[in-house]
């Protein structure tokens, strides 16, 4: 006989104000099975709890349902409860009657009326709940960090210096993301270079650490401690094993006049190149589009020059298979090509320019070793626009959200220039200066007031080509009046989006994206770090626009979650794993098929002679995750799933 | 020499060499416009077989009956294009294996029976392919249209009352290639998510889960069709499914053997326009 204990918890006036709790446990009581029905402000308190512990223990119950807020809350809470009161913690289970019922219903009466479908719908399936016993699996120590960026640097270090393996993956020739293209950074304007460079080196010297660059992670299976990673290594041309990094290579090759990506565009490089100076590894790579050999099949004069015999343009792409416990993803961002803006004149003016193509022109390891000079004839500009906003915040054109670190690079952006140049002259339109952060409002009062920046509210409708001028016309909305001024340069503070394969690379690793690409953490609050795919964890711009101090200290966050998982030899995981009906299997594959985890396998079922009479699908319960897509599937009905068993959905439904 | 005489020429050859251990076919029925299933595997039978327009029904399903195949040797069978394509399905869900399959390829246009060119069923993606183009008129009947001009609620009581009639006989089952499963859902009674009493709510739920089951691998042959004893128009479910899957995922069931099941395999370019 079933002898259910109901505990209705009010959740402050969370469930109270709109569930009478009273009539809901007083109605539950009636219910057959049910031996206990009782109400409490908050159950998840500890005298809450225990006031369940011990109902278990005097009425020796045989299931459990709290009624109260989400399983994600405190189903873990509960379960462990009733563990600690001798109940199976899988015959506990938890009515949500918070989001489901009083948060989003007004009617008290209505909604007390479905508390109390929704409880007893959760009785009937705890009634047929089974008990259940955790799978242990072991854990591989061993850590994947994808995209050198300063987030997956600073994971990878952390991780490393922890003394756990860790495996950095970096699809670009070199270390360094975004942050090496920056010149100096807010809000201390110390040169990004020189803080980068130490970090890139000592990732790539630490023993922890395996660095594989040029390199793109081509598939991802199993699970939470033990990932199988498959990565591409694609071919430089050029053996690493052997190249000393001289860059003889370099000087001699012919074809100079590539537009660097590095650079964005405001320097040249050869077909066979390192991005920039400093590059980590030391090692160039050979861009096959622009090559001469593999355009027209004759030059090979970068081979010729090296000492070391290191090129080989019949290099194919290898592969590299890994073991892996967890994985940091840390893939960064991409700004927005401005183009859309058509009244901006980006692209077609070749003096209107973003952000980051700033940053190169006042770094000193530049296209201009910092000289600030307008990409059309080199001259210095004397008087310099920017726009904020140039994207962000703009949801017919651009992007809705603020991109949130381009209020503070804008600042750095005016003294720099202010630094360099001396006589100019810097205006700044902006929508709101957001500068809350450690020092930003600080470091934006001093752009206005020591460096002269001046601010405009307001926003620009046209810039336009006048006697050798930019032409910025806007609205100044403080003074109410219409503002023309003649630059000589625009920048556009264009907005943060996300990798243009974001998507596409979520669905290779399996975890969850936002509209815009942006990856999803498991709770924006309290579990930041954590995508909502066990053992996988976000760090960096790829969650969400960010700047340094945030981005290294989600790095860091996300080294002690990995940390955390790998301080334990085994892991415990939830018994909630399908099994097939090897009767009734119909043998079709299409389970096989569907499972997003390659958790099920044929198999033969051979009579006593060893000759196949059937084959029949087979759950492997160590890959298994419990997404219940193959019980969907299956149109055998065969397959079922421990702990949402089709008789226990079958028993809540119909106890709707 | 006419087509029939042909494949009787060809299927007394692969009999009496071995070949082919039996032959599907048709054979005179009870009333002069019905065939009947005709199972041979002697080469003195080859005269009773039977090749003419109204040889309309799908014969793939009994190449999976229990125990038919196990033994490896091949078997021959007369199949219409729909009965083509329902072999690749069935071997890309590991029913059968399509190397065992001898098939007798025909057509018929008007009341003129052609004959396909092929023996394996690789040989026929030309047919297939040229079926998935042309797909949109095939279906093209009156009451197809009439149903989809209806206001969703105009349609719901339409089926309602179509459904109303279904006495659960599972013909329709029972005469559909693609319904091989040892146990059918409906026989599931642990829990019976399925009703088996023939009221309204039961048949709903039979021909709505029948009707998912074979979206993306019915080949709308029309053998279920024919089968009910109380003449739902079931082709009408089974082409819209059609249609949807074509539509959404550019899959026409039935291409080759080793197209995977549209519900169960995933592309990274599928639309996700039905996800809210
Ligand atoms: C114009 C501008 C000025 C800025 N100025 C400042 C400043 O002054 N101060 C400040 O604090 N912040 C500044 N920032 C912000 C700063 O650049 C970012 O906070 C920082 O770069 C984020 O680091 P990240 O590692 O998350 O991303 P990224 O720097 O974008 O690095 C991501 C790395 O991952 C790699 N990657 C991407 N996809 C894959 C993949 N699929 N596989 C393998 N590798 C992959 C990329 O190649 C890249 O190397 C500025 C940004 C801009 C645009
Ligand atoms: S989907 Fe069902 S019938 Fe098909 S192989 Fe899997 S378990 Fe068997
Ligand atoms: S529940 Fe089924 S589909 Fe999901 S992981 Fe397990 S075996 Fe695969
Ligand atoms: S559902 Fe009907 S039309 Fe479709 S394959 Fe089965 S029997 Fe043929
Ligand atoms: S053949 Fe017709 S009556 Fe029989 S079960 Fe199918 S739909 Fe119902």
């Amino acid at each position: 006989m079933a002898k259910i204990g109901v505990f209705i918890c009010h959740c402050g006036e969370n469930v109270g104000a709109k569930v009478d709790c009273t009539k809901l446990a007083a109605a539950m009581g009636e219910h057959p099975g049910v031996a206990v029905s009782v109400e409490y402000k908050y159950f998840c308190s500890d005298p809450g709890q225990e006031s369940v512990k011990r109902a278990i223990r005097e009425n020796n119950l045989t299931g459990v349902v709290v009624a109260a807020c989400s399983p994600r809350m405190h189903e873990a809470t509960f379960r462990k409860a009733c563990a600690e009161a001798g109940l199976n913690p899988y015959l506990c289970e938890i009515a949500n009657i918070r989001e489901q019922c009083s948060w989003v219903h007004t009617d008290n009466d209505k909604a007390t009326e479905k508390a109390m479908d929704i409880t007893r719908s959760m009785v009937e399936k705890v009634k047929r709940n089974n008990k259940l016993q955790p799978i242990e699996v072991p854990v591989t120590r061993r850590a994947l960090v994808i995209g050198g960026g300063i987030a997956g640097i600073q994971a990878a270090l952390d991780i490393a210096n922890a003394g756990q393996e860790v495996v950095l993956v970096e699809r670009e020739q070199s270390l360094g993301g975004h942050m090496a293209q920056l010149s100096e950074t807010f809000p201390t304007l110390d040169c990004s270079q020189c803080i980068m460079t130490p970090r890139m080196v000592e990732a790539a010297q630490h023993p922890k650490i395996r660095l594989l660059t040029y390199a793109e992670i081509e598939s991802v299976d199993g699970y939470i401690g033990n990932f199988s990673v498959r990565v591409r290594m694609k071919s430089r041309y050029v053996d690493v094993n052997k190249c000393t990094g001289c860059g003889d290579c370099i000087t001699k090759c012919p074809a100079k006049k590539i537009s660097s990506e590095f650079d964005c565009g405001l320097g040249k490089r050869t077909a066979i190149y390192t991005p920039f100076a400093q590059s980590v590894p030391n090692i160039p790579v050979i861009d096959k589009e622009n090559c001469i050999y593999f355009k027209n099949g004759k030059c090979k004069i970068c081979a010729k020059t090296c000492q070391c015999d290191a090129i080989n343009f019949d290099m194919p792409d290898t592969f590299v298979d890994l073991e892996i416990g967890a994985i940091v993803v840390a893939t960064g961002f991409q700004v927005q090509n401005n183009t859309m803006y058509g009244e901006y004149g980006y692209g077609k003016y070749p003096d209107v320019i973003n952000g980051l193509q700033f940053e190169r022109l006042a770094s000193a390891s530049g296209p201009t070793a910092g000289k600030i000079q307008r990409p059309s004839d080199g001259a210095e500009p004397q008087t310099v626009v920017f726009i904020q906003c140039a994207g962000s915040r703009d949801p017919s054109k651009g992007v809705r959200y603020c991109s949130k670190i381009c209020c503070m690079y804008t600042a750095k952006h005016a003294m720099l220039y202010a630094h360099k140049v001396h006589s100019g002259k810097t205006h700044i339109f902006y929508m709101d200066i957001r500068a809350a952060g450690k020092g930003y409002d600080e470091f934006s009062r001093r752009a206005i007031e020591e460096d002269e920046a001046a601010y405009v509210r307001g926003r620009v409708s046209k810039v336009w080509q006048e006697n050798g001028k930019l032409m910025v016309r806007g609205v100044d909305t403080l003074l109410g009046r219409p503002v023309e001024i003649a630059a000589d340069m625009v920048v556009l503070a264009t907005a943060i989006i996300a990798q243009p394969d974001a998507k596409e690379f979520a669905k290779t690793i399996g975890i969850g994206y936002d509209e815009y690409g942006f990856y999803n953490e498991a709770h924006l609050k309290l579990r930041p770090v954590e995508s909502s795919t066990a053992g996988v964890f976000l760090a960096g711009a790829c969650q969400s626009p960010k700047d340094i101090p945030d981005s290294v200290a989600q790095a860091s966050a996300t080294a002690s979650k990995v940390l955390a998982l790998f301080s334990k030899d085994m892991l415990e995981r939830e018994p909630v794993v399908a099994t097939n009906n090897e009767a009734t299997c119909a043998g079709c594959w299409g389970c096989v098929l569907a499972c997003p985890y390659n958790a099920i396998e044929q198999k033969d079922i051979v009579d006593r002679s060893g000759r196949v009479i059937k084959r029949v699908a087979s759950v492997n319960p160590g890959l298994c995750q419990g997404c219940g897509t193959c019980v969907t599937f299956c149109r055998s009905n065969s397959l079922d799933l421990a702990g949402f068993t089709e008789k226990q959905i079958f028993a809540e439904v119909m106890g709707l | 020499m006419s087509i029939e005489e042909q494949y009787r020429t060809r299927a007394k050859e692969l009999l009496s060499g071995g070949a082919v251990k039996m032959v599907i076919g048709y054979g005179k029925g009870t009333t002069a416009n019905r065939r009947r299933p005709l199972f041979i595997s002697s080469p003195d039978e080859v005269e009773r077989l039977v090749l003419d327009d109204v040889c309309i029904t799908n014969l793939s399903g009994y190449l999976v009956s229990e125990g038919l195949l196990s033994d490896e040797k091949r078997v021959a069978v007369f199949l219409r294009p729909e009965g083509i394509r329902a072999i690749n399905i069935l071997a890309a869900e590991s029913q059968l294996d399509a190397d065992q399959i001898v098939i007798f390829g025909f057509d018929v246009n008007g009341n003129e029976v052609q004959a396909l060119k092929g023996i394996h069923v690789e040989e026929f993606a030309d047919v297939i392919g040229s079926i998935k183009e042309a797909a949109p008129e095939a279906a093209e009947e009156e009451l197809f249209e009439k149903i989809e001009k209806m206001s969703p609620q105009e349609r719901f009581s339409f089926w309602q009352e179509e459904f109303a009639k279904c006495i659960k006989c599972y013909a329709c089952r029972q005469a559909c290639p693609m319904c091989y499963c040892r146990r059918c859902i409906v026989d599931s009674n642990q829990p019976q998510w399925v009703n088996t009493s023939s009221h309204t709510l039961g048949n709903f739920e039979w021909n709505i889960v029948r009707a998912f089951h074979l979206s993306g691998r019915c080949v709308e042959c029309g053998n279920c069709d024919r089968a009910c004893p109380v003449n739902i128009p079931l082709r009408l479910i089974n082409h819209r499914m059609a249609e949807e899957v074509l539509g959404a995922f550019d899959h026409f069931s039935g291409m080759s053997k080793t197209q995977e099941p549209v519900l169960a395999s995933f592309k990274k370019d599928d639309s996700e326009t039905f996800i809210l």
